[in-house]
This record gives structure tokens, sequence and C-alpha cells, in this order.
């Protein structure tokens, strides 16, 4: 048996599901977006680790670490809103590239300014979980107290999103703004209040994705740190389809697992390739996503 | 009649381009001032007798063709006049503007948007550099066909997926290679040179012939400041030659219905997997031919130069200017040459400390504070702006017959 746990392959998937949860989070905060405003947020990478250093960089260095993070999700919805409601709302009905490139534009703002105000060079977070391996017999086991903390914590957000969505009324009518705006403002749903709570929200799990991949100790925390996570977590939602968020977090754990075999068995280097041909092959295949029922364009 | 203005039309045009050129051959030397009054006495005689709304209208081709030779001929003019720093600037920003023209066209004909173009120029700049290891003698007209070529084979292989896709999968999936493509490099580094790059073993400077033929006074044109940015001006203006005649062309026009309404256009006939693939590899060939021209300008391709905030700043421009025009890219380019220079003027205006984080940031808030602004009010940029002024203008000052 632990000749097994510490075999390679089982490491592979172990190590794969730790990332994999990170790139399920960015897409789950991806689909919340493009659900509610069929927008795809450019800037949610940035908006994270932005809200991230406002919760780890403004407190002193000694704030506990559960403090700065519920400043990081606080600041995430408040980041989160204020540009839904100062920038998006301007950009509903305009041509589909306008919200692209605006939401380009604030990342290239929020990365610039936090470099400005916390310079490039990375910060490491005084995480409270080691992130050596447990050892099983002298091997290490690819899996470590940070690591159990990462899946657990992606989890449990996932898990509290759902409810949301599934149990609570606020839940009902932001699903019900999302699919059929026209229909929910006539029976009363506050549909520009939805939008606005969808974009909260979306930004505080980005937040606390940010604060998850910053905690490690080996990247710690950089102004475009998240640039790289944003494109995996983005492979991820259109390979899933924007449209599904259980599509998104399955194939976010998915790819998490399958980039650790490819850097394992071939080389760290190839994962991006290998990556970027997954979302070709898909997006030929299957343009709207492999968990999305919904109607193709014609056109 | 309509033959006879065409002979003198055409007797016309010729003596104007080498007019033209003739302004540029004596620049160097001090008989300036009278070159300078000859050209322009010569436009004046010429511009009176053809009405150059009707040339525009009846010989569209010959006339971007001249308008290409004298904007080349006076920017050409123009680095025999400056500093080597601003030729050096003014090399970078005309290679910028045909990067810049390739995204213009990508969004002014299919209403499509990449954010992968500062890879597609490492493309070709990576070309370039290859390249030159193993055949340092090539002329340089080849390698930069050929770097423009490797730039549309990239560009068309990423491309085929462009053909089932909208707006926003597109521009993620160009994100996604933009990030990718560090480790693209990385992954080919006994090619690639890995993290340090690669240098050219010669630099670029004018062949012997044509120095000779300048002159002894013309010594600027050896330095190879000034020569990179005319091979760069000349470039950018044969590129611009091109795309002024593919906007308008069948196959542009075909675009720019696809753009503006994309079933009208399936029922005309338009085939839009084959006019998104072509916007796209042609968008992917100019940013290649763009990055191959900054590796002959800096005689060297460094990997950190073509990171995701690169293209991040070709977005940032060609919106800046105007995205879908050709002036916009044009002034996209402008503004790219004189960047470097406003930042470094504002930041010891502001007073900050050169080497501090406010400073070394100021040029990442300003270019997206900009692109955030002009997308929200003036989303055709400086060129729409400038449109607007004009038919404002004209509408202010009615010349015609009151009706």
């Amino acid at each position: 048996m632990d000749a097994f746990l510490t075999s390679r392959n089982v490491s592979d998937v172990l190590g794969g599901l730790a990332s994999g949860v990170i790139y399920a989070l960015v897409a789950l905060s991806l689909v919340l977006i493009w659900r509610s405003t069929r927008m795809l947020n450019f800037a949610q990478g940035a908006m994270a680790v932005f809200a991230t250093y406002i919760g780890f960089a403004i407190l002193a260095p000694s704030t506990n670490y559960w403090v700065s993070m519920a400043v990081a999700i606080v600041a995430g919805l408040v980041l989160g809103g204020a540009t839904e409601r100062v920038l998006v709302r301007r950009l509903y009905g305009k041509p589909e590239i306008n919200p692209i490139v605006a939401m380009v534009g604030l990342l290239l703002v929020l990365e610039s300014v936090a470099a400005a105000i916390w310079s490039t060079s990375s910060r490491p977070l005084a995480t409270p979980f080691s992130i050596v391996d447990w050892q099983l017999n002298h091997k290490p086991m690819a899996l470590s107290p940070f690591a159990v903390y990462e899946i657990v914590t992606s989890l449990v957000v996932m898990a509290i999103v759902a409810a949301l969505f599934q149990y609570t009324k606020l839940g009902l009518q932001l699903r019900a703004a999302a699919l059929a705006p026209e229909v929910s403002r006539l029976l009363g749903v506050r549909v520009s209040r939805m939008l606005t709570i969808g974009w909260m929200l979306s930004t505080a799990v980005g937040a606390v994705t940010a604060v998850l991949v910053a905690s490690n100790f080996f990247t710690g925390l950089t102004p475009s740190g998240m640039d790289g996570v944003f494109a995996f977590g983005f492979i991820a939602a259109a390979i899933g389809g924007l449209d599904s968020p259980v599509g998104a977090m399955v194939s976010g754990l998915a790819l998490g697992v399958v980039f650790q075999f490819v850097g394992d068995y071939v080389n760290s280097n190839a994962i991006i390739l290998v990556a970027l041909g997954m979302l070709i092959v898909s997006l030929m295949v299957r343009p709207s996503g492999v968990f999305t029922r919904s109607a193709q364009r014609r056109v | 009649m309509e033959r006879i203005v065409g002979s003198r039309l055409s007797v016309g045009l010729s003596v104007t381009a080498v007019v033209a050129v003739i302004v540029v051959v004596l620049s160097s030397s001090t008989r300036l001032a009278v070159a300078l009054a000859l050209g322009v006495a010569v436009l004046g005689v010429g511009a009176t007798f053809v009405s150059l709304t009707a040339v525009r209208r009846d010989h569209p081709v010959a006339t971007r063709a001249l308008i290409s030779v004298i904007v080349i001929d006076l920017a050409i003019f123009l680095t025999f006049r400056v500093s080597a720093t601003s030729n050096s600037n003014v090399a970078i920003g005309a290679a910028m503007a045909i990067v810049l023209l390739g995204l213009s066209f990508l969004t002014g004909s299919s209403g499509q948007i990449s954010l992968g173009n500062g890879a597609f120029m490492g493309v070709g700049a990576f070309t370039v550099g290859i390249w030159a290891e193993h055949h340092p003698t090539t002329p340089l007209v080849a390698v930069l066909v050929l770097a423009t070529l490797a730039g549309a084979l990239v560009g068309l292989v990423l491309g085929i997926p462009a053909t089932r896709l909208r707006g926003p999968y597109l521009a993620g999936m160009t994100l996604a290679f933009a990030v990718a493509f560090g480790a693209i490099l990385n992954m080919f580094s006994s090619w690639t040179g890995g993290d340090s790059g690669l240098q050219l073993p010669t630099a670029v400077v004018a062949p012997h012939w044509l120095a000779s033929f300048f002159g002894p006074t013309a010594s600027s044109l050896t330095t190879s400041s000034a020569w990179l940015a005319d091979i760069s001006i000349v470039v950018t203006g044969v590129a611009l030659f091109l795309m002024a005649n593919l906007f308008a062309s069948r196959i542009g026009r075909a675009m720019r219905l696809v753009r503006d309404n994309d079933v009208a256009a399936e029922l005309v006939g338009v085939s839009l997997p084959r006019a998104r693939v072509i916007a796209f590899t042609v968008s992917a060939a100019y940013a290649a031919l763009g990055g191959a021209l900054w590796t002959l300008i800096n005689n060297s391709v460094s990997p950190s130069t073509y990171s995701f905030v690169l293209s991040i700043t070709i977005l940032s421009l060609v919106v800046i200017g105007g995205i879908g025009t050709i002036p916009g890219a044009i002034m996209g380019g402008i503004i790219y040459a004189f960047s470097t220079g406003a930042i470094s003027w504002l930041t010891a205006h502001l007073g900050l400390n050169p080497q501090g984080n406010v400073a070394s940031q100021l040029d990442g808030i300003i270019f997206g504070g900009l692109l955030v602004i002009t997308i929200l009010f003036a989303p055709l940029g400086i060129a729409g702006l400038v449109r607007h002024g004009w038919r404002w203008w004209r509408r202010a000052r009615p010349t015609g017959i009151v009706q």
C-alpha cells in the first residue's frame, strides 16, 4: 500500500489534483461572469491578485493569515462590484470586442499599479501549512499539508457557491437573471443588482484562488502571478464549456492531473503546448464545450 | 479625352515620384532647400493639372503607390536630420506600425481580436535570429520574407480553430498562446538560445555600393541606426501599400461585410471560415515581419521582449490609434516611437526616481488607463476622433447650395 501511494503515477495524480483545484476555481469564477453577462473577464487574475495584495500587503506582516485572507475576500467583493458598476455596465450591448479590450486595459492598469506600489519582486506569505511532503517509509508521497489545505479550501468554496445557487433565494434570482433577464425583470428580480452580485461573487472566488496560489512558498505573491494560472483556468473553462459550472470545475481538475503527467513524463515546458493543443482540438470538435448542451450558433 | 487625362496623369505621377527621390538624395548635401522647394513646386503644379479626387477614383492603386513613395521618401529624409537615438526610435516605431496594421486588419475586417500578436512578433524575431546563425550571408529581403512566411504558417495553424470561434474564445486562445510563448521558446532552447536569446553574427550595415552612390557626404547612411531606420521605413511603406490595397480589394470588402453582418455575408456567398482564417493569417504574418525588423534593429533577440505584456501593449496602441483603420495603425506606431521619450520626460517632470517602482510601471498605467478610457468614450480611437471632428467641421461650415 505504501509503495502504491508513493508510486510515480499516484504521485502525479495527487500533485495534479492540487493544481487542478486552482484551475477549477479560476474556471468557476470565469463561468460565473460568463453566464450572467456574456463576458470573458480577462482581468480576473489581476483583480484577484490586487485583492490579495490588499489583504496581505497593506496590513502589517504580522497579521494573522486568516484575517488577511478575510480582508482579501472582502476586497474581492468590493473590487468586483465596483468594476461592474463603473466599467462593465457601460459595455453591455456594445460590439463583442469592446469588453475584451476594456478588461485587458483593466488587467494592465491593475498589474502596473500593484507593481508600482508593491514592486514586482515576489512576496512570500506566511502560510500556516508546511509544503514539505509527508513521508511514507522514508519516501515522499507528493502530498503535503499545504496541498491538502489547497484542495479542501477549493472544495469548500465550490460547495458554498453550489449551495448558494441551488438552495437560496438569491441563487435562484441569480440563475433567473442570467438565463432570462427580460422575464425575470418582469417577475420582479432586480437584474442589474444580480449582475453586480455575480461579479462580486466571481471576484471573491478569484481572491481565494489568488491567496492559495500566492501562499505556495515556491511562487509567492507577484503582480503578474496569475497570468499563467488564468490561461490554464480559461483553457479549463473553454474545454468544459463557459456555460457549465460543473463542466468547468471537472475539466479544471482533469487538466491539472493531465498536466502533471505531461510535466513528469515529458517536461514542464511541454505542459502549455499540450494545453494549447487540447484547447484547439476541443474547440474544433465542440466549440461550445464538452459539458454544454446549448444550441450551436448557426453561422 | 479619357486617354489624354490618363497619359498626363502617369507622366505627372512619375515626375512627382522622381522628384521625391531626388529630394531624398540631395537632402544630405547643402542643396537641401533648393531640392525641397523644387519638390513642392512640382507637386503644386501637378496638383493644379489633375483633380486629386478624380485620380483617386480612376487610379486607386497608382495613387496609393505614389502616396507610399512620398511618405517613405519624406520619412527617410527625416532620418538624415535627427540623432541616432531618434533614428532607433523611428525604426522601432515603424516596425511596430507594421504589427499594428496587421492587428487593425484582423479587427477591421473580421471584427475579431488577437491578444497574441506579441508572440507572433516573437516568431518572426526568432526566425531571423535562428536563420542568421546558420546562413549569415542571406540577403535582407529574403530573411524578411522568410520570417513573414514563418509567422503566416504559425498563424494559419492557430487560425484554423478561428473558423469556428467567436470573439472571446479566439481572444482567450491567443492569450494562452502569448502566455505559452516563453515556455515554447524554452522547449527549443538549443535553437532559441534559452533565456539569453540570440545575437546576430553580423550587424546590418548599408551595402557598400549604396553608400558610395550617395557620395562621401552621406556618411550617416553607413552608421547602422540611420540605415536601419531607412530599412524599417521602406518595409513599413511596402506593408502599408499592400495593406491599403488589401483593405480596398474584393477580399477586404467581403471581410468588412463579415464584420458588420456575418449572416448577410454568408448569404451573398462569402465563405466565413476562409475570410476569418485569411484575416488571422495576415495579421500573424504582419506581426512576424515587425518582429523580424526588431531583431535586425537590436542586432539580437531576447525572449523577455516577447512577453505577454508586449501583446497587451500592441492592443493598447492599436485601440488608442484607432482600431480597424490604417491611419490608426500608423498613429499607434508613431505613439510607440515617441512613448519612451515621453515617459522619461514625464518621469523627470513629476520628480520620480527613474529607477523606482512607479517610474518603471508608468507606461503600463498610462497605456492601460488610455485603453480603458478610449474604448469607453472613443471606441475608434484617435482616427475616429479626427474623422468625427472633420465631419463636424464640414457640417458647421456648409459650402454647397442651401436648399
